[in-house]
């Protein structure tokens, strides 16, 4: 599914060195947690697969499904099936929630190929989706993500995620700032959508998530590369006795 | 020809006093109409059009924008349009010709012209200060209009919209309106041309609420490409009164809103929303003050500007809290996306306040696209161009949706989609 | 906050409308006729033994002059201005210049030293101050003595008045001078131009980075006079300076004329910091006397990724008009301004700043914080431009305005010129009165009312006060409250 060789990048601005030579592999229905500590890169290669411009790739490459995608741009990753949860969704005052989905799943059909939803099939997608997630309809005639809690922001992202059926799902601290009910509701929904050919990136500083999204494989980021991979016993490890032990193994 | 001893009138400046000669005899009104008219157009000649050291004027130089003056014509063939609301109550002015039609109780609809003929008119035929170009050119000129009554408590669901559209040539209307005590109305103010010729448009509408009206009145520009429209909008609230004034310009060459608002009784409140979507060669310019005169009142204005090709956009807008008037709270914000290099647009929002226990602000900004916005969208799969577009459209359609009256936000966020389709 | 401490003592000091610079001092002066002419100017050139060139440059000001109206566009009201009563020359007998310390009149040295400016370089290192400070004195039309030239030689930075680097370094003052404000800029810029009589002059060669702080101290003393300074800072490549300014005046009771030019080049990579604190006699309770502050200030960022940052703590004069600006040439330079303007009694400002972007990814910076006390008008101004060339230009500005008393007022008029769509700017502005809920919490905490005013709004100015250099951050929070002194009630 996933594949980074060598991956260097930088802050496009200042040129500073986020990623230095990180190797990853992601195999098909796979569910990978990506942790680390803090300032370790971990939201900048959430960004870098989501093609976000701001970040530069100065050596290696990603292949998805075998092809490179660095030469995409965002949107056309995401027709692809590159699908991004925010760590802090965006706000957009003046586009309507409901809009900004239809349009969203049609423009990733047009590129596919596909022919558009009609209302009536695109309305009932999205009501027994919201529906799983405990989205109210209030919520959905705001605008996008505007007046949203940490939690409805969270869920709106899921929301989104079950509605556009990614195949390869970047969670990017999805768990921070919710509590404990809210946050099972997004476990829940994130479990809903594994299978054997949808792959998930979790991207987390917490092993708490993880209980509730068991991962199969668990890799830990340090100064721009994985340092270490596992199982699921090493988050268990991590959570125990911290990241430093680690750190200086790897030294 | 006496433009003061020693300044060469420009080209316009000539037409204007030419134009007034030639048309004096059949301008409607004498006696104290006529005097009125007579000693505007003498300011206008002794002082000239306004150039941009005119602290009002400073970055429209009318002296130097308005090149020429097109020719009154007699015979005009536009005819008006469909509403913009479905189902509204047209009150049209074709070709700066009055029509007029009877509506329900309540509400009186008079000829301005026949104000202008028996003099009734005459006293509010005045400039608000010697800069007030508008003022004076209208004031000289104008020859018809509609003079409207709403009688004290009157509810009007349906939407009266005034139309006035023309075709070419000159066109001067007045529109005084007068909102009885708790009256309710919502009112669109439209200008619009039909065919490229071009015309000199200039309107002043006058407007009171009385104590406890709550109006909405929305100005809907769309001038021709060639088209100069100068346009006033004054108005003044009594007590408790609670006016929503949006103000849209999609059109016109050279344009100039301007806007003066009293809010001078206690408790009353302007909501001011301003779209400007510029496009093309159009240089608009959006001036408004408001004086907030008595204590316990509000205002609160928003502006968004769209400005594409190569156009040029001003704002610049003027809360003036007068001693005394304690426990004002106005705040006042202007944004602007600038989306050609070619375009530009100046901003100059002012405080001027002289209590202390007020609360008043204004912010301006001039951005880009948010590009943490546009890359959200395309993550989500939707292209550039088309995130972008929705991305402008969202910036002034969060302003129309704060009108809530579905069919009103609907009709609204129609005619902007369209002219955005158009330019963008 | 250990300033607040002081400020309540000072405070407590002080009766209402005290200003404490207001004595005079009694020299034997010489002074050039009253009025303006050719004459005039040619007996200041000579006073100053100018060479021809710099005449030449005077009296083309003057001849312009003469064909400039005054600009009526700010909003401050005054009688007319006649030119022609005025001093434009008045220097202490025998002093035509600069001088040893030991040869310049001891009443002269007294005045500073009242006014806490030490001019003698062993009792500044003797003194309290931890760091050193170069000072520039100038007694109404001439710079009395320069602190430290010789340390400052030795590292590059020439230092002087601008009258002798007019002599001893004519080829860099006709490089620069008149480069950033022309002659023909504005009405006092120009009458400046002609009639200018002393000021500072600075230069930093190519990557030296001044060893100490320079200063200027202005003094007006004499009765009817105008001063007219003149200042032109270079900061070669690579070279930085900080660079303050202070001033005060006598008691009077007539309104007295202060019109200065300041010049700022900064090359590549340069750095100039010039901070005021502007206390000009500001008139008494009635609004009799004061000083007319009508000042040109601007700086240059001639070079990339240069930066030039103006901070002022503006609370004299009877009426100021100053616009400090930042002309942002260099790609990438960026421009600051800092600002407190505190107006009380008939005091009237209208001062601000203007940032014009030229160069690519060009950055500016304005916080301006008014006080309006009293029955005073304070107006903030400021412009901020884009060419349409100058790609990727940034302005941040928030300009705030506080109210003391109902019968003052608060103006903010900003001119936002965007000319390219990569612009960012980013304007706000706020108007209110010192809040019910802070005074109250004060009044509670046992803090009276006069000092608890003292307290907030040395936390209203805080951000701008931080940009002082150390040394005078605490002096102006003491003068911001003395100048408020008899606003409550």
């Amino acid at each position: 599914m996933l594949e980074i060789k060598n991956l260097h990048a930088r802050i496009a601005e200042d040129g500073t060195e986020i990623i230095r030579g990180l190797n990853l592999t992601v195999r098909d229905g796979e569910v990978a947690a990506i942790m680390g500590p803090n300032g370790s890169g971990k939201s900048t290669l959430s960004y870098i697969l989501a093609g976000r411009e701001d970040y530069e790739v100065t050596e290696g490459d990603i292949l998805y499904n075998g092809e490179s995608i660095l030469e995409l741009d965002p949107s056309e990753r995401a027709a692809k099936g590159i699908f991004l949860a925010f760590q802090y969704p965006i706000e957009i005052p003046g586009v309507a929630t409901m809009q900004f989905l239809k349009v969203a799943m049609n423009e990733q059909r047009k590129a596919r190929g596909e022919d558009e939803l009609t209302t009536p099939d695109f309305m009932r997608r999205v009501k027994e989706a919201a529906a799983e997630l405990q989205i109210s309809p209030e919520m959905l005639r705001r605008p996008l993500n505007v007046g949203f809690s940490g939690g409805e922001k969270k869920r709106s992202e899921i929301l989104q995620m079950a509605l556009l059926e990614p195949r390869l799902c970047v969670l990017d601290e999805t768990d921070s700032g919710l509590d404990i009910d809210a946050l099972k509701i997004v476990a829940d929904g994130v479990n809903a959508l594994r299978s054997p050919d949808r792959s998930v990136v979790v991207i987390t500083h917490y092993q708490r998530l993880l209980d509730y999204i068991v991962p199969d494989t668990v890799h830990v980021l340090y100064k721009g590369q994985i340092i270490k991979s596992g199982d699921k016993t090493l988050a268990h490890d991590l959570e125990a006795n911290g990241y430093a032990d680690i750190i200086e193994a790897a030294a | 020809m006496n433009i003061q001893a020693g300044f060469k009138p420009t080209a316009a400046e000539a037409a204007l006093v030419e134009a007034y000669d030639k048309q004096l005899g059949d301008l409607p009104g004498d006696g104290a109409t006529l005097a009125a008219r007579d000693a505007l157009l003498s300011d206008l000649k002794t002082a000239g059009l306004p150039t941009r050291r005119i602290e009002a004027w400073h970055y429209t130089d009318l002296k130097s924008l308005l090149r020429a003056v097109p020719a009154y014509r007699d015979e005009m063939t536009a005819s008006r349009v469909d509403p913009i609301v479905p189902g509204s109550t047209v009150l049209s002015v074709t070709n700066g010709k009055a029509n007029l039609r009877s509506l329900q109780d309540g509400i009186s609809v008079r000829s301005y012209a026949d104000a202008l003929l028996d003099g009734s008119a005459a006293e509010r035929l005045s400039e608000r200060d010697r800069d007030d170009a508008i003022g004076q050119i209208n004031g000289s000129f104008v020859r018809d209009g509609l003079s409207i009554e709403f009688a004290d408590g009157l509810e009007v669901e349906t939407p009266i919209e005034i139309q006035s559209v023309q075709n070419c040539g000159q066109v001067s209307t007045r529109f005084p309106v007068r909102f009885g005590a708790g009256a309710k109305a919502t009112v669109i103010e439209r200008h619009l041309a039909v065919g490229d010729e071009a015309a000199l448009v200039t309107s002043v509408s006058d407007v009171r609420l009385d104590d406890g009206a709550e109006i909405t009145w929305i100005i809907f520009q769309s001038q021709g490409e060639a088209d100069t429209h100068l346009a006033q909008f004054k108005a003044s609230l009594g007590a408790n009164a609670n006016l929503r004034l949006y103000v849209i310009n999609g059109g016109g060459k050279l344009v100039r809103q301007e806007i003066h608002v009293a809010v001078a009784g206690e408790g009353s409140n302007l909501t001011l929303r301003g779209i400007n979507l510029l496009g093309g060669e159009s240089h608009t310019d959006v001036t408004f003050t408001v004086g907030h005169n008595v204590p316990h009142t509000t205002s609160s204005e928003v502006i968004r500007n769209v400005v594409f090709d190569r156009a040029k956009g001003v704002f610049q807008g003027q809360i003036r809290v007068a001693p005394d008037a304690q426990k004002t709270d106005a705040k006042m914000s202007c944004n602007t996306l600038l989306l050609s290099d070619d375009a530009d647009f100046s901003a100059k929002p002012e405080l001027e306040i002289f209590a202390d226990d007020v609360q008043c602000g204004h912010g301006a900004t001039v951005i880009d696209i948010n590009h943490t916005q546009l890359f959200y969208l395309m993550a989500r799969g939707i292209p550039e161009n088309k995130a972008r577009a929705m991305l402008v459209n969202a910036f002034v359609a969060e302003i129309v949706e704060e009108l809530e009256d579905e069919a009103l936000v609907e009709s609204l966020e129609g005619v902007i989609t369209d002219w955005l389709d158009r330019h963008a | 906050m250990p300033a607040v401490q002081e400020t309540i003592d000072q405070v407590r000091q002080i009766d209402v409308d005290q200003y404490k610079y207001g004595f005079e001092t009694t020299v034997e002066m010489e002074k050039a006729p009253k009025g303006l002419s050719e004459d005039i100017i040619r007996f200041i050139s000579a006073k100053k033994n100018e060479p021809d060139w710099m005449l030449e440059w005077r009296l083309g000001a003057y001849r312009r002059w003469l064909t400039l109206e005054e600009p009526a566009w700010a909003r401050v009201n005054y009688p007319k201005i006649d030119f022609n009563d005025l001093y434009y020359y008045a220097a202490p007998k025998n002093q035509s210049g600069p001088m040893s310390i030991d040869d310049v009149d001891p009443e002269i040295i007294k005045t500073y030293e009242k006014l806490g400016i030490p001019l003698r370089e062993q009792e500044i290192l003797a003194g309290v101050q931890k760091s050193k400070v170069a000072v520039d004195a100038v007694f109404d039309s001439v710079s009395v003595v320069t602190t430290f030239k010789e340390e400052l030689k030795k590292a590059g930075v020439i230092f002087m008045s601008i009258s002798e680097a007019i002599r001893e370094h004519p080829d860099l003052v006709k490089k620069y001078l008149g480069t950033v404000v022309p002659t023909t800029d504005n009405f006092y810029a120009t009458l400046n131009s002609a009639v200018f009589t002393d000021g500072s002059f600075v230069f930093v060669p190519k990557g030296v980075r001044c060893p100490m702080e320079l200063s200027t101290y202005f003094r007006i003393n004499e009765r009817d006079t105008g001063q007219f300074e003149r200042t032109l800072i270079i900061a070669e490549e690579g070279a930085y300076v900080s660079y303050l300014e202070g001033c005060t005046a006598p008691q009077r009771d007539e309104n007295q004329l202060h019109a200065a030019v300041v010049e700022l080049v900064a090359l590549d990579d340069a750095e100039i910091k010039y901070s005021t604190v502007q206390n000009w006699y500001p008139g008494d309770k009635d609004g009799k006397g004061g000083i007319y502050n009508f000042v040109t200030k601007r700086g240059d960022c001639r070079g990339k990724n240069s930066k030039i940052s103006w901070t002022q703590v503006e609370t004299g004069s009877a009426i100021t008009w100053k616009y400090p600006s930042c002309i942002l040439r260099g790609d990438n330079s960026r421009g600051e301004f800092y600002s407190i303007a505190v107006s009380n009694g008939h005091q009237q400002v209208d001062s601000g700043t203007k940032m014009i972007h030229l160069g690519k990814n060009t950055s500016s910076r304005i916080i301006s914080k008014g006080i309006a006390a009293g029955v005073s008008q304070n107006t903030y101004r400021g412009q901020v431009s884009t060419h349409r060339k100058a790609e990727n230009a940034r302005n941040f500005t928030q300009c705030d305005s506080l109210l003391i008393g109902d019968r003052c007022g608060a103006h903010t008029v900003p001119y936002i010129e965007a000319k390219n769509s990569t612009s960012h700017f980013e304007h706000e502005a706020t108007t209110s009165k010192i809040s019910e809920d802070q005074l109250f919490y004060c009044l509670q905490r046992g803090i009276p009312e006069e000092a608890a005013i003292a307290l907030i709004v040395n936390g209203f100015v805080k951000e701008v006060i931080q940009e002082l250099p150390m040394e005078f951050a605490v002096e102006a929070q003491k003068l911001i409250s003395i100048s408020l002194e008899g606003s409550v009630g």
